[in-house]
């Protein structure tokens, strides 16, 4: 029963790992092939504290760029992101899908069904980390690049630990509440935050050591792929999982299972109140299922009003003051840093606030930001509603397939116009309170391409889910493409001969005219508006032509 | 002659890849009938009804609901017709009042004193989360839903599963006054008891093939019985199966049951003869009976 459960659930995940890790390995891959083509003086060059930051090792060859600055944090995040939506499916998807209490009517315990869940988070973690240690060794070989002294193996054992401490953090949420998305959102908060706290707090003196409270540094911090394995920090992180999963043990066995789960909204908590019942019943009770939009709009709050809290605050808020307490010999280093190897991260220049906050909060973290929010109502709007079989009682009310498609669109719109809202304020905020005197115009253009760029993903999505039904495939489709696209951007400017393709990539459109600086260029927007519409157009025409599904 | 037809389907055909899940499905359910649309599990009743409602598109063949092109005009019969999916699943987070105000509002508009009506007939808690609720109570959110329009054409998938039996006499009841108005009900079912209660007609499919279309009175003018006959020793079933009249011999031991529509004087003095006979019931068949009597061969 035991090995079934798990053999059931490792033949469910095995091909999203295995995709998973290959996108990976293709990426590094041209990254590679990208570091061979150009001239590494750039980055022996570089002051010695900004090749620490950037896992750059002080006789920075093809080798170690490639494995210190692509492998080590994409092939780690993917990796973790894995496990963690394995964890947090392991025990509350089974509840969502109702599918608990049969497993449960076989003669074996709770913390049974946990241990097989367990052990295929381990074991499927252990399958991408192989992947990825071959790709690693047999990668420079193809290429012909020298990587004497590069400990991929100790990377890739760093990355396998880390990959099961949030697949297990993730585990013990989900176990101890029964809510996915809270385990998946939680756990992904706290490996984003900490991955970027890794990079950030180095940067204050007085918070250097602040590191030490975030598991992203029990991987990194110790430059495995130099170092080989540091037995000490890895020590630290199996006891993590150790905790986590009695955690998790206790959390499984100690609550009452769920049945089919009905999330709680805000709205519902305050219809729920007696004090405000009659106000929200008249605002939004029956104005949420007014029209199809915003019943769709209203749906996902729980992710929606996280991210717009994190940019606003975390992302807007406080980078503003925060760029005031950098220490000024490391801005003014930064002379020497080339910008193509800033461009990897969206690019900018830490002399200037604005290329402070492009650096921080929108080369990377915005377009994922809104991507979050309109991948998931794209994907969810048309395949979700066939998974949960409510499709054919929507079309079963006079209203054409093409209005369905266009108005789960505008709730996106007004999904994706909300972070932009959140994030704008942010920033504008940001910059006052550091007295940077940043261009709100400037800010609010950044923004309104940064927007268009996450609907332009978040349409994709949508035709993606209008022409298969499934869910997953309009998710894995997008963000697959969105992060190739995102790293062709990043990569093929260092490359002469292939930098023209860059313009191929929609996030050329968003910052390679530097909006934070130059202010909209309105060629850009409407390049990424056309595309948006484009995508559109056309789920609405596969959604028009092709059978309902009649299950998930 | 389309227009007098509530629903009218001509060659209908559905094919998944190469599996023919619907094939050749010659229809007409008349305006005002009660139509019961029976079959074993698998047998294509969904997907007729997915078909007809433009869910999924013919492989050939073409439908009609009151006149109009199931595919060019599928918008417009929306308006006309009242929808319960087999498998019914709704948003798990509205309460059923949001759900109904939901559709409501999608179609323009609704009676609420009907509705309530309606709830208080099937004694349905709207105030609840549809997702809290036991599926029988999720399912007359349903049928609210179907009816609240009072639409032209009531669709229904295998509607009365999950309800108690003093809900679905009155869902029964529903359905009659329903089509006693000139309103068309379209039912499929596996429940033959509940079909033969209410419907006007019955028709049958199998392995996607519509074997037999027959009116309920019709059928039951067969004039089959059930016989079923008790003796105080082992019975060969030979002996019976030989005779006018006799269908479907099943023997238990000292029991005997079998279908008959000849003359009962005749199989008694068989019997008789033969055997002591301790007791004899009989009754009218049901239509599984006579199904399994007249059709078990022709779609197997």
């Amino acid at each position: 029963m035991l090995a079934t459960v798990a053999t059931k659930t490792f033949l469910d995940r095995w091909k999203g790992v295995t995709i998973g890790a290959l996108a990976v390995a293709l990426m590094f891959f041209l990254g590679m092939a990208v570091y061979r083509d150009i001239d590494l003086a750039i980055y022996t060059d570089l002051p010695e504290a900004l090749k620490a930051l950037m896992n750059i090792p002080v006789d920075a060859d093809v080798g170690a760029l490639a494995y210190g600055v692509i492998y080590s944090s994409y092939g780690a995040l993917t990796l973790a992101s894995l496990a963690l939506s394995m964890g947090s499916a392991s025990i509350a998807g089974e509840e969502r899908k109702g599918t608990m209490g049969l497993l449960l009517g076989n003669p074996k315990s709770r913390t049974h069904i946990l241990i097989s869940k367990a052990a295929n988070i381990v074991l499927l973690s252990a399958l991408g980390a192989v992947i990825l240690w071959i790709a690693g060794v047999a990668v420079p070989g193809m290429l012909s690049v020298d990587v004497t002294g590069i400990e991929v193996g100790a990377l890739v054992s760093h990355m396998f630990v880390i990959a099961v401490f949030y697949g297990f953090m993730a585990m013990a949420i989900s176990a101890w509440t029964g809510k996915n998305s809270l385990a998946s959102g939680a756990t992904v908060g706290v490996m984003v935050i900490s991955f970027f706290a890794v990079g950030l707090l180095p940067l204050i003196e007085s918070l250097a050591n602040g590191v030490r409270a975030f598991p992203w540094h029990y991987y990194s911090g110790s430059n495995p792929q130099i170092n080989g394995i540091d037995w000490g920090d890895l020590t630290v992180l199996f006891v993590g999982i150790a905790l986590l999963a009695f955690v998790a043990v206790v959390g499984v066995n100690r609550r009452d299972l769920r049945g089919q789960v009905t999330g709680v909204s805000v709205v519902d908590r305050l219809r729920a109140n007696p004090m405000t019942r009659k106000i929200v019943e008249r605002l939004v009770g029956s104005a949420r299922v007014s029209r199809i939009w915003v019943k769709t709009a209203s749906e996902n709050q729980g992710i929606l009003i996280f991210v717009a809290y994190v940019m606003f605050l975390m992302m807007g808020l406080l980078i503003g003051p925060m760029y005031t307490f950098i220490d000024e010999t490391l801005i003014s280093l930064t002379d020497a840093f080339p910008k193509e190897l800033l461009a990897m991260f969206g690019g900018g220049d830490m002399s200037t606030p604005e290329g402070f906050y492009q650096l921080e909060t929108f080369g990377l973290m915005t377009p994922i930001a809104f991507m979050v929010v309109t991948v998931t109502t794209g994907a969810r709007a048309l395949a979700g509603e066939e998974a949960n079989r409510t499709m054919g009682l929507l079309l079963a009310n006079p209203i054409r397939r093409s209005t369905v498609v266009l108005e789960k669109t505008l709730a996106m719109i007004v999904q994706a116009l909300i972070v932009a809202i959140a994030l704008f304020a942010g920033v504008v905020g940001g910059s006052m309170l550091g007295g940077l005197g940043m261009s709100p115009s400037r800010i609010a253009a950044t923004t309104l391409l940064g927007t268009l760029l996450g609907l332009v993903f978040g349409a994709l999505a949508l035709a993606l889910s209008a022409a298969t039904g499934r869910t997953r495939v309009a998710i894995y489709g997008s963000i697959g493409s969105a992060f190739g696209l995102y790293v062709a951007n990043g990569f093929l400017p260092f490359s002469e001969s292939f930098a023209g393709l860059a313009k191929w990539s929609p996030f050329y459109y968003y910052l390679s005219s530097d909006p934070l600086l130059n202010g909209m260029n309105w060629g850009h927007g409407a390049v990424l508006l056309g595309l948006f519409i484009v995508l559109v157009a056309a789920a609405v025409a596969l959604f028009d032509r092709r059978d309902l599904r009649q299950t998930g | 002659m389309t227009d007098q037809m509530a629903i009218h389907t001509e060659g209908l055909t559905k094919h998944y890849g190469d599996f023919p899940a619907l094939v050749g499905l010659d229809l007409d359910v008349p305006v005002g009938e009660i139509f019961g649309f029976l079959g074993p599990n698998g047998a294509g009743k969904t997907t007729m009804i997915r078909t007809i409602l433009d869910e999924i598109r013919p492989t050939s063949g073409r439908a009609s609901i009151m006149g109009l092109d199931t595919h060019e005009s599928s918008v417009e019969i929306r308006k006309h017709i009242g929808y319960v999916p087999g498998d019914l699943a709704m948003y798990p987070n509205l309460t059923g009042k949001d759900t109904l105000t939901y559709f409501a509002n999608l179609r323009g508009g609704v009676d609420w004193d009907y509705v309530d009506a309606l709830a208080g007939r099937l004694d349905a808690d709207l105030s609840k989360k549809v997702g809290d609720l036991s599926s029988g109570n999720r399912q007359k959110v349903g049928l609210i839903q179907a009816f609240m329009n009072k639409p032209d054409v009531l669709i229904m998938d295998e509607p009365s599963s999950g309800l108690d039996p003093l809900v679905q006499r009155e869902f029964q009841t529903m359905m009659r006054e329903f089509a006693s108005d000139g309103q068309t009900v379209f039912l499929s079912s596996h429940t033959l008891s509940e079909v033969q209660r209410i419907a006007d007609r019955v028709g049958i499919i199998r392995h996607g093939h519509l074997i037999a279309v027959e009116g309920v009175a019709d059928l039951r003018s067969k004039a089959i019985r059930t016989v079923n006959l008790f003796f105080d020793e082992p019975v060969d079933g030979a002996v019976l199966e030989g005779l006018a009249g006799v269908r479907e011999v099943n023997v238990e031991d000292h029991h005997v049951t079998l279908s008959f529509d000849g003359q009962m004087e005749t199989l008694l003095k068989v019997v008789t003869e033969r055997y002591n006979l301790l007791d004899i019931t009989t009754h009218e068949a049901n239509l599984e009976e006579i199904f399994l009597t007249y059709y078990d061969e022709v779609g197997a």
